[in-house]
C-alpha cells in the first residue's frame, strides 16, 4: 500500500480500558422497561456507564453494545456526539465554568484565574496527580445565579473567588444528593 | 400513472418514486449525492433541494412554496408540479457545493475517483470557480478500515451511503458517523473493522473519493478504462458486472445493475474474480502426447485428432466415452461440445462436471443472496445435457465408474478459478486410456494426459450462463485470449463443424431450435445514473 493510514483494523488491549461491572450492566438492564427499545436506553446507558468509570472507555462502549444489543458502532456513534460524555479518563473531579456572556460579567474570569494559580493547570488539563480536571463551558444554563461552577455534576451557583478555594478544598464538593443516572428520565412517581 | 410537471414539461413517471427518482429518469440533471435507490432516505446532502408549487394557505390556490423541498424525499403525486431550473434552486445549490468544497484537499490529480467523481462533476455545473476559504482547513489521517477498504476523510461529503450500506444490505453496521458538524467523520469502531462479504460495494456508492479500493489504489485513471457488459462467475447467481479494461489487462469489475439478481451491488467474491486471468502460471500451448512425453502442438491438429481419436472409441456408438461438461463453460460451449459428440458418439456419456460448494448460501437482510455454489452455469449444462439425450451421469457417478475402469477416453473440461485436480482425483481418472484435459491450469495428472488444451477464462470468452433461477444472462468478452490460447467457444465451433467466427448469439439462434429457453437471454434494464 502506498499511503500511511492509521491501523483502526487493530487495537491494542491498553487501549481499550476498564470494562462495567456486572452491577452496571444490570442496572442499565432495569432502564429498559421504560422504553420503547432496547437502542432508546443509550444515554442512561452511557451515563451509568460514566458515573461508575468516571468516562466512556472503548471496552465499556463495547460493553453497552453488548447490553443493547447494538453493532459497538452505533455506540460510538453516540459517545462521539455529546461532549459530555468522556473517552479518556479525566481526573477525578471535573470543574466546568461557564464561559459565557452572563457569568462573563459577574466575574467568571476571576474564578478561571483563582482556578488555574491553585491547581497551576490551563484550559482541558489535568493535574498530575489526578485529582482535578479543568475545562469551560459555553453555558451552563444558569444565568440568573452566575457566575457557574459545575464540579462533576454538582451545580455551584453565585460562585466568589473565595468559594473557589472552598469547593476546591471540600472532598464533598462534587456529592448529588442522588447520582444524575438515577433521576434520569425517572418514571413518574405511583 | 402519475403526471408530474417537472420544469414546465410533464412526464408520466412510476408510482412511489420520489420526484429525484422521475426526474433522473426523464432525463432531468439534478445533482445528488445522499440518495441511492437502494437504500433509505435521509435527505442530508441539500444538493436535490426544488421548488414545488402548493396550495396557498389563504386563498387555497396553487403557487410556489417559499421554501424549497428535497427532491428525493417526495413521493411524486399525481398533477404536481415542481422546478428545477430556477434562480431559487441554483443558488441552493451554488451555496451548498461551496460549503462541501470547505475541507476539500483538492487532490483530484493523485484521486483514483478522479473522472467519475460527482464532487468534480457538480463543482464543474454548480459550484464556486475560487474558494472564498482563508481559514486553514480541516486535515484528518488516512485509516485503514477494512481489509479491501481506505477511508480517506478529508475527500469525504458525509452522505451516509456508506453507513447506509452496511446497515441495511450488509447488516453488519461496522461504519458510523462520529463526532458531529463540521467535525463529523466516517469511522469504524477501533479493532471492529468493515469486513463482510459486500464490503467493496462501500467504494462504488461513494460519490466521492474518500472511500478507495485497496486492489485499485493508484493502478489506473478510470477515463482509461473500458467496460465490458459481463456476468460473474464467482457463483451461481450470475450477477451482472462490468469489466474494466485498459492495456490488455482487467483492472477492476464493477456492479451493473440487475432488477432481477444483484441490483446494485456485487460480492467480494465476484469483484475480485478476475485476479487468476492474469496468472503467470495458466497454460497458453496445446499439447500432445508424443513418445511418451506432451509435446506442444496445433490447434487445427487438435481437432483432427479428437475427431479421429473419438471414431476410433466410439465404433461401438461410444458407451466407454465420458464427456464432462463444467459449470464454468457457457450455454453455447455446452452446446457446441455436445452436439458435436452426439453425431459421432450417440452412446457417450455427458457428465455434469464438478460443482464447487462452498458452505451455504448467504442470505443478506435485504435480499442480496451470495450462493454456496460456486460455479456460474450449472443449470445452463444440466439443461444442455439433458436436451442431448442419451447417457448422463453425475460427477459421483462418474468417478466411480471411471474407478471402476469402465471408460476408455474422457474429454474433461475444467475452467476453474483455481487448480482444481488433486492426487486423489488424478489417480481415479488415470484409469481412463484416454484422457484429453481442457483446463486453465496444470495439474497433477499431467503425466498421464493424451491432450492438454488450454482453456481462456470467462474475461475472453463470450456466451451465456444459465444462474440458479433459470435466467439466461449474456456476457461479452472483454479481452483477446491469451496469446496461444484460443477461445473454447471458437474451438468447439470448429470442432462442430462450423466456420468462421463464433459469435455466442449466432449460436444462440440455432440452439433455439431445439432449446427455446437459449432463444432469449434476459438484460437488466437500464439504470439512470444515481451519482454512482
Amino acid at each position: 500500500m502506498s499511503w500511511n493510514a492509521i491501523d483502526r483494523k487493530t487495537v491494542p488491549a491498553e487501549e481499550m480500558g476498564p470494562g462495567i461491572s456486572e452491577a452496571t450492566k444490570e442496572k442499565i438492564r432495569s432502564f429498559f422497561p421504560r422504553y420503547p427499545s432496547k437502542q432508546a436506553c443509550m444515554l442512561p446507558a452511557l451515563h451509568i456507564a460514566q458515573d461508575e468509570l468516571g468516562y466512556v472507555s472503548l471496552q465499556a462502549m463495547r460493553d453497552i453494545a453488548q447490553v443493547l444489543e447494538l453493532p459497538p458502532a452505533a455506540v460510538m456513534d453516540v459517545v462521539s456526539f455529546y461532549t459530555h460524555f468522556w473517552t479518556h479518563p479525566r481526573g477525578e473531579k471535573m470543574l466546568m465554568l461557564c464561559r459565557s456572556l452572563t457569568c462573563e460579567l459577574l466575574g467568571s474570569e476571576k474564578l478561571r484565574a483563582r482556578i488555574e494559580e491553585k491547581l497551576g493547570i490551563g484550559d482541558h488539563e489535568t493535574t498530575p496527580d489526578g485529582k482535578f480536571s479543568f475545562m469551560t463551558e459555553e453555558c451552563l444554563a444558569a444565568c440568573d445565579h452566575g457566575p457557574c461552577l459545575m464540579v462533576n455534576e454538582k451545580m455551584h451557583k453565585c460562585v466568589s473567588v473565595e468559594d473557589v478555594d472552598r469547593i476546591l478544598d471540600d472532598p464533598a464538593s462534587d456529592r448529588l444528593d442522588i447520582p444524575r443516572s438515577d433521576t434520569y428520565d425517572a418514571p413518574p412517581k405511583a | 400513472m402519475p403526471k408530474i410537471t417537472i420544469d414546465g414539461k410533464t412526464v408520466e413517471c412510476r408510482e412511489n418514486i420520489p420526484v429525484l427518482r422521475a426526474a433522473l429518469e426523464a432525463g432531468f440533471e439534478v445533482p445528488h449525492y445522499c440518495y441511492h435507490p437502494g437504500l433509505s432516505v435521509v435527505a442530508s446532502c441539500r444538493l436535490c433541494l426544488m421548488q414545488m408549487k402548493m396550495p396557498h394557505p389563504k386563498t387555497k390556490e396553487l403557487d410556489w412554496a417559499p421554501k424549497l423541498f428535497p427532491s428525493c424525499q417526495t413521493p411524486v403525486k399525481d398533477g404536481m408540479e415542481v422546478k428545477f431550473d430556477s434562480q431559487l434552486v441554483h443558488n441552493n445549490t451554488n451555496h451548498v457545493m461551496e460549503y462541501y468544497l470547505i475541507n476539500h484537499p483538492l487532490d483530484c490529480p493523485v484521486c483514483d475517483k478522479a473522472g467519475e467523481c460527482y464532487l468534480q462533476d457538480y463543482t464543474e455545473d454548480y459550484g464556486p470557480a475560487t474558494s472564498r476559504m482563508v481559514e486553514e482547513k480541516n486535515k484528518n489521517p488516512k485509516k485503514d478500515i477494512g481489509s479491501q477498504t481506505l477511508l480517506y476523510q478529508d475527500r469525504c461529503v458525509l452522505c451516509t451511503r456508506c453507513v447506509r450500506f452496511t446497515q441495511e444490505v450488509a447488516g453488519t453496521s461496522e461504519l458510523t458517523v462520529i463526532n458531529r458538524g463540521n467535525r463529523g467523520e466516517i469511522d469504524v469502531f477501533p479493532g471492529e473493522p468493515l469486513e463482510n462479504p459486500l464490503q467493496a460495494n462501500v467504494v462504488d456508492i461513494c460519490p466521492v473519493g474518500a472511500l478507495l479500493d485497496k486492489n485499485f489504489l493508484f493502478q489506473q485513471r478510470v477515463w482509461l478504462l473500458k467496460p465490458t457488459k459481463s456476468v460473474s462467475p464467482a457463483d451461481a447467481r450470475g450477477s451482472t458486472v462490468y469489466i474494466d479494461v485498459n492495456d490488455d489487462r482487467v483492472w477492476r469489475i464493477r456492479p451493473r445493475f440487475n432488477e432481477k439478481v444483484n441490483e446494485w451491488w456485487i460480492s467480494d467474491e465476484s469483484r475480485f474474480s478476475w485476479q487468476h486471468v492474469h496468472s503467470p502460471d495458466r497454460l497458453n500451448i496445446p499439447m500432445i502426447r508424443e513418445e511418451s512425453a506432451l509435446r506442444p502442438t496445433r490447434w487445427p491438429v487438435v481437432q483432427e485428432q479428437i475427431r479421429a481419436q473419438l471414431n476410433t472409441v466410439a465404433s461401438d456408438g461410444g458407451s466407454r466415452v465420458a464427456i464432462v461438461l463444467s459449470p464454468m463453460m457457457s450455454c453455447e460451449e455446452a452446446w457446441l461440445l455436445a452436439s458435436f459428440v452426439r453425431q459421432s458418439a450417440p452412446q457417450a456419456t455427458f457428465v455434469i462436471g464438478y460443482v464447487p460448494v462452498e458452505g451455504t448460501d448467504q442470505t443478506f437482510p435485504k435480499g442480496f443472496v451470495i450462493s454456496a455454489e460456486k460455479c456460474p452455469n450449472r443449470r445452463g449444462v444440466e439443461t444442455v445435457i439433458e436436451q442431448a439425450g442419451g447417457p448422463s451421469a453425475s460427477w459421483d457417478e462418474f468417478l466411480t465408474k471411471a474407478g471402476g475402469g469402465e471408460y476408455r477416453f474422457a474429454l474433461v473440461t475444467g475452467g476453474y478459478p483455481k487448480a482444481w485436480i488433486d492426487s486423489t482425483l488424478a489417480d481415479t481418472l488415470r484409469k481412463i486410456e484416454t484422457v484429453v484435459l481442457h483446463d486453465v491450469w496444470a495439474s497433477a495428472l499431467d503425466d498421464h494426459l493424451w491432450l492438454q488444451l488450454p482453456s481462456a477464462t470467462w474475461v475472453e470468452r463470450e456466451g451465456s450462463f444459465m444462474n440458479a433461477d433459470g435466467l439466461v444472462q449474456p456476457f461479452d468478452r472483454a479481452l483477446k485470449p491469451l496469446d496461444g490460447v484460443v477461445g473454447d467457444g471458437q474451438f468447439y465451433y470448429e470442432l462442430a463443424g462450423h466456420q468462421g467466427l463464433f459469435r455466442s448469439r449466432k449460436v444462440r439462434e440455432l440452439m433455439a431450435a431445439e432449446l427455446p429457453t437459449f432463444g432469449e437471454v434476459f438484460v437488466p434494464r437500464e439504470e439512470p445514473e444515481y451519482a454512482h
